[in-house]
């Protein structure tokens, strides 16, 4: 039941959301919300404390669902002694929080359920990551954490220093979640699994390979920038715009711990190598002294208490780095009794604020006489802070000075990790004195300030973790905690730890360095006004809070240039892909990625083989296409243009008949016909004017321009001949697919007829497909001129036909047509109806299929608009109603497939009816399931063809007589 | 004649482009119908058998290969239903633009 945590806080996560989108919910005073969902993570802790006692027997547990079967994925949990002390501070932490959030937030006007719904959201991201058993759901959840995060830094939204706070947080920390993902994904390649449990047991294979310094720095920048190590540790000051509540839950106990539990949690199968030792350890002591050296000038209580945590998350890092037994032991002391005072500082930081509206060190003092709590907790906080005895805070300097001077380490390194251990420390403690002193003792410095002490629900909930780090020192040794400890110790160590929590350990160097710290740390604090005004005037200049601004800056004026690039010149864009698709080609065929441009291909001397008769139709074929392609480009009007692509289309399909594929050329000349009518057609409703002028336009243009698109298509149609040879003289001469086609068109389908049956059968939900996205152009083009236009008011729209009783026989373009071409449409339509007809019947075993029979009806349909005009085709010909025949065609298509799919639990699968019945049909006649299916697409063909002639042969208004 | 039609496809796709490239929103349509045709050409030339004989099983001899065949086919009409679609397109952009010069349209200018 290790997911149990997780379900009671997302579930109180969604009880919370209630609160503030469900409008009768809004009223509810805030410290009931808070404390109703603080039951989720009170659940969660107790359960997880269930788990204590196999724990500390040395099991781990493990929970786990298929996630992605085929990418062997899980979602699992998995507790150890390491996830078990995070998960324990997360969810204790969060209890207090809450309540301490509730009472926060009383008497503001505003709604604040909002601010508990983001908190309960990033706690169950963050005990989602302690707990993950695999490094995809880990890294899910820590995502989760990061995006959660920003959300309750920028909570207070309308200040701009929280946005501003908040961003810096998410690219950050979001950036290094980038590079985490691609560390952790490189540990699984080398593992060979992602799951936890196999890589732990990996380390030797991940140590060894050659992508070990890859992982490593990108799993350490992960994990640095989200536990704000320098120079990332810029975010966190920034972030403490958030509201207290969540800058003691995030800032303190949890989110900036993420990173060193990740390091702590690969250190077995990742450390111990010099790489690991160095960076860490380097990483780790600059940034304790940054943290600790800057928050000395800070004025407000909340970046001074920021400032001391990247020190202490400094001191964690380094301690993970170490590889000696008694630093992992320094570790989790650390995290614990930095969870427990840091919390309760922030939480009394909160306190102070709300009762006396500043956190200004400058103006407050002397707050101890009225707010006698809040000082206690403070004190007791502040001690452990500053590493005095009798508190926890005191074990844990204590033990990360014994590990600074461990003889296992090289010498060099004692005296330097031990020489900043001791400064960091007394810094530590004047940074402390700083915050109780000058807050709570001496006198007041604003009179105005009236303060008074807060409620008990808001003291309480520092008062228990300052409480328990003044227990865990004085109390003689808890075995249960002790032993838990150490198995979390173990866990990071990957090996036993002993862990002991007795305070005195007799006379020896830490504790001699100790008392050092603690002089010069009461000394620095005695003469902080000194100290900090040499601070103040000194330290001011170069930061890397202005190279993360000014590398803002840099992407927003990269941005304003890039984007000056966008000319509005569609032509030059296409220019831009086109060209740019030249030159990948060109630097593939250069690095011999595609075979085209060998020498001996090059160097084979063009053959002239007119094997067959046909030969010189081939090429009278090619030169027709070659001639009439040069024609649309140098012919000056529009129109011969388009007469010159329409001879193409002709000359393309006496190709195709070579080939030979006579399917294809059928449909080739009746497609190209019609093409060449709604071209027409479309062309008639651009203004006259207009187009003269754009006539003009071919070549208009200067000599570069048209020399740089002569280039680009020149380049690409040498590209694409090279290809075309390659594919035309290497034919493989064998098919993976066609053979099977051929062998079974007959038996499986009863087509003689392969390529249709191919279409109507093999492919045919293709082919459904197919006349899906034809009757959606048709539409497509009926929605566009006769509904967008009129809405946008465009001269183009479409009038309702004209209801005139009389009408001129006036063909397009209002010209009159002779009474010999208007009685060949009245004999053409039904001709082409039966030739259809013919069509579907036959095409199984003929060349011809539904298309062709559907486009030859529509060429009917067309000459009668060509011939009588658009009204007087409206009229005459008022059967023929394109949406419906679309309608009928698809649903004829789909009831056909469905019931092959009844008869032979197939969808679409061949139906031979007539065979199966046994009925006496003529020759070539097969009554099919794909003969239903051919009428289907005629039908759609017809009406979706007939719904763009009627769309497009609508007269526009401004050619109206 | 391998070289012969290579040429002549290489030849319609240049000519295709160089008309999509052009400023006359007539000829750029043109050229995209110019470009399907070359694709077709083209596609049919992926076919693995030199066949002599149409795809029918009731003929001998070495068939044309039937799968790009097929292709094409479907290739064909739906090539007639975006240029319909592209031809609506034009109309409407080029009235409220009151053009039919494509240079004329630059609203995507930053």
């Amino acid at each position: 039941m290790l997911y149990l945590p997780l379900l009671f806080i997302f579930t109180a996560a969604g009880v919370a959301a209630a609160f503030w989108l469900v409008p009768r919910q809004r009223t509810w005073p805030m410290p009931r919300v808070a404390a109703l969902t603080a039951a989720a993570p009170l659940a969660a802790f107790i359960s997880l404390l269930r788990l204590v006692p196999a724990i500390t027997r040395g099991e781990t547990l493990v929970w786990r669902i298929e996630w992605v079967h085929e990418l062997n994925l899980a979602f699992s949990l998995f507790v150890d002694g390491l996830s078990l002390l995070f998960a324990l501070i997360v969810s204790g932490i969060g209890v207090l929080v809450l309540v301490y959030a509730g009472y926060y937030f009383q008497g503001d006007k505003q709604n604040h359920a909002r601010f508990l719904t983001w908190l309960l959201l990033f706690m169950g991201c963050m005990l989602g990551l302690v707990l993950a058993g695999d490094v995809i759901t880990l890294f899910i959840f820590w995502e989760g954490t990061s995006i959660t995060s920003f959300l309750l830094v920028a909570y207070k939204s309308k200040d701009e220093a929280a946005r501003r706070g908040g961003l810096q947080a998410l690219l950050i920390t979001g950036g290094g979640g980038i590079a985490l993902l691609a560390g952790l994904l490189l540990v699984t390649h080398v593992a060979g699994s992602s799951d936890f449990g196999v890589i732990l047991q990996s380390g030797a294979a991940l140590r060894s390979s050659s992508l070990y310094p890859a992982m490593v720095l990108l799993v350490a920048l992960g994990a640095f920038t989200k536990s704000a190590q320098a120079p990332a540790h810029i975010w966190l000051p920034r972030a403490m715009t958030a509201p207290t509540p969540a800058s003691a839950f995030l800032h303190s106990a949890t989110m900036v711990k993420a990173g060193v539990f990740l390091l702590a949690r690969l250190n077995p199968t990742l450390g111990g190598t010099d790489l690991w030792f160095y960076l860490l350890t380097s990483v780790g002591l600059i940034t304790m002294l940054t943290g600790a050296y800057l928050g000395l000038k800070q004025h407000d209580l909340k970046a001074l208490l920021a400032y001391s945590t990247i020190s202490q998350l400094g001191v964690m890092v380094a301690m993970i780095g170490q590889g000696v037994e008694i630093a992992y032991k320094a570790l989790v002391i650390s995290v614990l009794a930095h969870a427990l005072y840091k919390s309760a500082l922030f939480m009394v930081a909160g306190i102070v604020d709300h009762e006396t509206g500043t956190r200004d060190l400058r103006r407050l003092g002397g707050l101890r006489t009225t707010m006698p709590i809040s000082f206690v907790v403070a004190a007791v906080a502040g001690l452990s802070m500053a590493g005095l005895p009798p508190l926890f805070g005191f074990l844990a300097k204590e033990t990360l000075l014994a590990t600074t001077t461990h003889p296992g380490l090289p010498q060099w390194l004692n005296f330097v990790s031990a020489g900043i251990a001791v400064l960091a420390g007394a810094l530590m403690l004047a940074q402390a004195g700083l915050l109780v002193w000058d807050t709570f003792l001496g006198r007041p410095r604003d009179a105005t300030i009236r303060a008074h002490e807060a409620p008990a629900g808001m003291w309480l909930a520092p008062a228990i973790p300052a409480g328990l780090s003044l227990l865990l020192g004085l109390a003689p040794e808890p075995q249960i905690v002790v032993q838990a400890l150490a198995k979390a110790a173990a866990a990071a160590y990957g090996d036993k730890v002993k862990v002991s929590l007795a305070l005195w350990t007799g006379l020896n160097v830490p504790l001699l360095l100790s008392i050092v710290a603690i002089s010069l740390g009461l000394a620095i604090f005695a003469a902080r006004g000194q100290v900090r005004g040499w601070l103040l005037h000194n330290g001011e200049g170069w930061s890397w809070q202005r190279v993360y601004e000014g590398g803002l800056v840099a992407v927003d004026r990269l941005a304003f240039w890039a984007t000056r690039l966008q000319n509005g010149y569609l032509r030059r864009y296409l220019g831009v892909m086109l060209g740019t698709l030249l030159l990948l080609l060109l630097a593939a065929v250069m690095a011999g990625q595609t075979p085209l441009l060998t020498l001996d291909r090059l160097l084979v001397l063009p053959r002239f083989d007119f094997a067959g008769e046909l030969a010189l139709l081939r090429v009278l074929g090619l030169v027709m296409v070659v001639g009439t392609a040069l024609a649309t480009l140098v012919l000056k009007r529009d129109l011969a243009a388009i007469i010159a692509l329409s001879a193409l289309g002709l000359g393309v399909a006496l190709l195709m008949a070579l080939e030979p594929a006579p399917d294809v050329a059928l449909v080739q000349v009746v497609v190209d016909i019609l093409s060449t009518v709604i071209l027409v057609l479309a062309i008639t409703r651009l203004p006259r004017a207009e187009r003269h002028r754009a006539q003009n336009l071919t070549f208009a243009q200067s000599r570069g321009g048209l020399l740089r698109d002569g280039l680009i298509a020149g380049g690409l149609g040498a590209v694409v001949a090279l290809i075309t040879l390659s594919l035309l003289s290497t034919r493989p001469r064998v098919s993976a697919v066609t053979p099977f086609y051929a062998a079974n068109a007959k038996p499986l389908t009863g087509a003689r007829d392969i390529v249709g049956a191919i279409v109507v059968d093999f492919r045919g939900f293709d082919t459904l497909i197919e006349i899906s996205v034809f009757a959606l152009a048709g539409l497509g083009v009926y929605t566009l001129l006769r509904y967008a236009a009129k809405t946008a008011n465009d001269r183009v729209a479409n009038p309702p036909p004209a209801q005139a009783r009389w009408l001129s026989t006036r063909g397009i373009g209002r010209q009159p047509t002779s009474a010999f071409v208007q009685g060949l449409a009245y004999v053409m339509l039904p001709l082409a109806m039966m030739i259809a007809l013919t069509h579907i019947i036959y095409g199984h075993d003929q060349p011809g299929d539904g298309f062709t029979a559907g486009v030859i009806i529509s060429l009917a349909v067309a000459f009668w608009y060509v011939v009588f005009g658009y009204e007087q085709t409206k009229q005459r010909l008022s059967w023929l109603k394109p949406r419906p025949l679309i309608g009928a065609g698809i649903t004829l298509a789909l009831v056909q497939a469905f019931a092959s799919w009844w008869v032979n639990a197939a969808f679409f699968s061949p139906l031979d009816a007539g065979a199966r019945l046994g009925l006496p049909l003529p020759y070539g006649f097969t009554l099919s399931a794909s003969l239903v299916f051919e009428v289907a697409i005629c039908l759609t063909v017809l009406g979706s063809a007939s719904l763009v002639l009627d769309t497009l042969g609508h007269p526009a208004d401004f050619e109206k007589d | 004649m391998e070289l012969l039609t290579a040429l002549a496809v290489g030849a319609l796709f240049g000519i295709a482009i160089f008309q999509i490239l052009r400023r006359n929103v007539i000829r750029s349509v043109i050229g995209l119908i110019l470009l399907g045709n070359a694709i077709n050409l083209f596609l049919l030339s992926a076919g693995v058998y030199n066949g002599t004989v149409a795809a029918y099983t009731t003929l001998a001899g070495p068939y044309s290969d039937a799968l790009p065949q097929a292709l094409v086919l479907t290739a064909i009409v739906i090539s007639m239903g975006a240029l319909a679609l592209t031809l609506a397109l034009l109309i409407i952009v080029s009235a409220r633009y009151k053009t039919s010069d494509l240079d004329d349209i630059t609203g995507l200018r930053y």
